[in-house]
């Protein structure tokens, strides 16, 4: 008896030392290089290189595993009652890399940053809402926004929101300091990034001790690196390149629902786009499943033509089975019964737009839309093409469901692509910001996606997956979208 | 012989400048620019973009561009990337360094053996050792580079585990760092030119040995290894300067798709780079530095085959 309680104590004692074995090993990971020599550590900015400073730098609020906010710098927020003013609790005891420590004066400095429209920070949009800011004391931030807005914090969770030491503006392009689970050692970015583990990370110490972020732009070549064990994670892997990693148990391979979509947008303001049947007959006319098969592989969820990603939570859950009768029916309502001529703008841009472009014409054929496919330049596609021709291809990245409908689809958007203009859905989406209790908010975002899919011009026929493919010998690698893995929690044989 | 080499020094300017000319207004077409490139979906923004151009001045008239950078190469200054920030002298030093060691580390290993197999195949002419070495050779020149390089990461880094498959060393780093990785593209490069190098010799080789002056040395009784290395060889090698000169040429100008395949950060790569970002002033110089090095060789070439070879002196002198 006495024996084997000293046998369990040992064991206890073993696990728990196994719980805070130390940092060990390198994990190494490699990034497109995609902003040439402008790319920066400055989280904010245009070149920022986000596979590293995800590891550098904290947010205020970061998405859980299920994507709902959850504390990170911020240990708690509430609103007022009319959801225009967020008081936010600052986490104590944190400090930066360089050892000075974190405080309000932190989050004002970052946020004024990116709000000031001189920097042209690309981040600001998703908070321009914020009106003034406040401490109100050195751990409680007080933000006043100019508009009622009941999600927040998702706001808050902006990949590129992250914070940085009080007037670091001028440095840390190459400082890189940040209050993450790992620190800067050396910065590269058409060569390898050096990072190491930050010991005082507030969660606790990292699993693995270094990491090197290789700059690799060619996509074969990040391939090779991955197949040869140069790095060990990869997540640019294409449906065709999935056969090289899931025959071999020298890999594990995860895929990731996105909000990421491509689509053809059809402009609300050019005939025959302008009469609102003509827009459900060329959307009703696509058969996603099979779109997803053909061009994704299966690796995609079918969408309705709405930009909310597959497993946010508000998500509207709506049926779209291609119906060419219907289709016929509505273009022959709307004057068009011997069917219509579209020209469809493609470029290689995106690989998979004309292969979409090609589908789509297929199954359009069916309800009388005869769809011509024009091919362009990459180069030039987004001043050129894309908001310029009456029919094009379009992609978007994952963003919040408010954040998604307003860009797209509000009237007064800038990048309104389809010059969606339609004053019952933008009163839904000003209505739903102000709704503080949860599901009523649902239901007036659920609301919103069945009118867009009654009456917009974009066809999102699904959002793709994302495959990540990682060495063996990798442990921890959350299977969610990128900016929410747990960095600290990936360990290395 | 001194107005010959004026001539050709000259001439060699001239294929210089056109070729910077020829260049610039090639990319010039191209649609796009610094600026669409730096933005990409945030072009359509046409403010934004604007004052972008504005910021790296591209607005001025093509031809004044050039002129202005035209005339600062003419005395040394490459001038500065098209974000005004970074000096080209800087970025394109490394790369030229990096390219430099990898043709000289080909030339290494390739010339000595193109030679040797050369030599092998041309005096062994139609027999075993000739026709499985000229049957590989026909191999290694007419598989494009990228498979054999695909295929030797394939077999030496994946499957066999011995070498790193792509270069991972960043630009700057000391030459020692580049090894082992560079290995495998020195052995792709290698094959490449070797193969070449060695079906010039192997035939020269062969047109000497049934010239009438080898057939008279062999009945006036030469021994046969001092008729071949005192009479046959000499002459033989003569035509390969040119082929060898031009393989270093083509070695030195950055092996772009080497470059690229391997993740080698040479003169090849940077080009690519430079022409995606629409990077005019980084593009023009890199083509200078080619296009000089190609003339340069060229003519190092001619000098030497002359030298060598007394009949051409003549004929030039007596121009």
């Amino acid at each position: 008896m006495k024996k084997s309680l000293i046998a369990s104590a040992l064991i206890i004692m073993l696990c728990g030392a196994n719980a805070i074995a130390s940092p060990s090993g390198t994990f190494r990971q490699a990034h497109e290089y995609g902003f040439g020599d402008k790319s920066n550590l400055d989280p904010a900015s245009r070149g920022r290189v986000m596979q590293i400073t995800e590891k550098l730098m904290s947010r205020l609020i970061r998405p859980d595993l299920k994507g709902s906010p959850s504390p990170d710098l911020a240990t708690s927020w509430s609103a007022n009652a009319e959801a225009t003013e967020w008081t936010l609790n600052l986490r104590e005891g944190v400090s930066f890399h360089d050892g000075s420590s974190f405080d309000a004066g932190d989050v004002i400095y970052t946020f004024e940053r990116v709000l000031d429209p001189e920097n042209k920070s690309p981040a600001r949009s998703a908070i321009k809402m914020i009106e003034s800011m406040e401490a109100v004391d050195s751990m409680t931030v007080k933000f006043s926004l100019s508009t009622p807005f009941a999600d927040m914090p998702l706001q808050l969770m902006d990949y590129r929101l992250r914070i940085i030491p009080e007037d670091s503006g001028d440095s840390i392009a190459t400082s890189g300091i940040g209050t993450g689970p790992f620190k800067l050692v050396s910065f590269d970015a058409a060569g390898v990034t050096k990072l190491e583990a930050n010991m005082d990370y507030w969660e606790g110490a990292p699993g693995v001790a270094n990491m090197e972020i290789i700059g690799i732009g060619d996509g074969q070549a990040r391939m090779q690196a991955l197949l040869g064990g140069q790095i060990d994670f990869e997540n640019t892997v294409t449906n065709q390149q999935k056969p090289m990693f899931a025959s071999s148990n020298k890999f594990k391979m995860v895929e990731v629902p996105t909000g990421n979509w491509r689509g053809l947008v059809f402009r609300t303001d050019v005939e025959p786009f302008t009469d609102v049947r003509v827009r459900k007959a060329v959307r009703m006319a696509a058969d996603r499943d099979e779109l997803v098969k053909l061009i994704m592989g299966g690796a995609a969820t079918v969408a309705c033509d709405t930009p909310v990603k597959p497993d946010d939570q508000y998500r509207a859950d709506i049926s779209c089975p291609q119906d060419i009768a219907g289709a016929k029916k509505l273009l022959a309502d709307a004057g068009y019964a011997d069917g219509i001529d579209v020209e469809v703008y493609v470029a290689t841009l995106e690989p998979t737009w004309p292969i979409l472009a090609e589908a789509y014409q297929q199954q359009a054929a069916e309800a009388g839309i005869r769809v011509t496919i024009k091919q362009v330049p990459s180069d030039g596609y987004w001043s050129d093409t894309w908001m310029q021709k009456s029919v094009s291809a379009t992609r978007w990245n994952e963003r919040p469901a408010d954040s998604a409908l307003h860009e797209i689809y509000l009237s007064t958007a800038k990048w309104n692509e389809s010059y969606y203009n339609d004053p019952a859905f933008d009163s839904l989406l000003g209505d739903a910001r102000r709704e503080l209790d949860f599901e009523k908010r649902k239901a007036i975002y659920v609301q919103a996606q069945e009118h867009l899919y009654e009456t917009a011009g974009t066809l999102i026929p699904y959002h793709v997956s994302k495959l990540y493919v990682y060495n063996a010998r990798v442990d921890g690698i959350d299977a969610v979208e990128n900016h929410s893995i747990r960095w600290n929690k990936v360990t290395v044989e | 012989m001194i107005v010959m080499l004026m001539r050709r020094i000259l001439l060699g300017f001239i294929t210089v400048c056109l070729v910077s000319i020829i260049i610039f207004s090639g990319i010039e077409m191209l649609p796009g620019d610094a600026c669409t490139q730096y933005l990409g979906e945030y072009q359509a923004d046409k403010e934004l973009l604007e004052q972008c151009r504005k910021d790296l001045d591209l607005n001025r008239p093509a031809h004044e561009r050039f002129r202005e950078w035209a005339g600062g190469a003419m005395t040394g200054d490459l001038g500065m990337a098209v974000d005004g920030k970074t000096k080209i002298s800087t970025i394109v030093g490394d790369r030229v360094k990096n390219s430099l060691l990898l043709a000289f580390c080909a030339m290494l290993v390739g010339i000595p053996l193109a030679l040797i197999l050369g030599i092998i195949t041309g005096l062994w002419r139609d027999r075993m050792p000739d026709l499985v070495i000229s049957t590989l050779a026909i191999f290694a020149m007419t598989i494009p580079e990228f498979v054999s390089a695909t295929l030797l990461i394939l077999v030496f880094s994946i499957w066999l585990g011995w070498l790193p498959g792509i270069v991972l060393t960043s630009a700057s780093a000391p030459i020692s760092e580049f090894f082992p990785e560079i290995l495998l593209p020195v052995i792709v490069l290698s094959l490449v030119m070797c193969a070449h190098i060695m079906r010039m010799v192997r035939s020269s080789v062969i047109d000497v040995m049934s010239s009438d002056y080898v057939q008279m040395a062999t009945l006036k009784g030469v021994p046969y290894w001092q008729m071949v290395f005192r009479h046959a060889l000499p002459n033989a090698l003569l035509p390969a300067i040119n082929v060898v000169a031009l393989t270093i040429a083509w070695l030195l100008g950055g092996v772009v798709v080497i470059e690229v395949v391997f993740n080698y950060p040479g003169l090849g790569r940077l080009m690519i780079d430079a022409i995606s970002d629409r990077d005019l002033p980084v593009v023009q110089s890199i083509a200078l530095i080619v296009a000089s090095i190609y003339v340069c060789v060229n003519l190092a070439a001619d000098l030497l085959t002359m030298l060598a070879n007394p009949k051409l002196r003549t004929v030039y002198t007596r121009k």
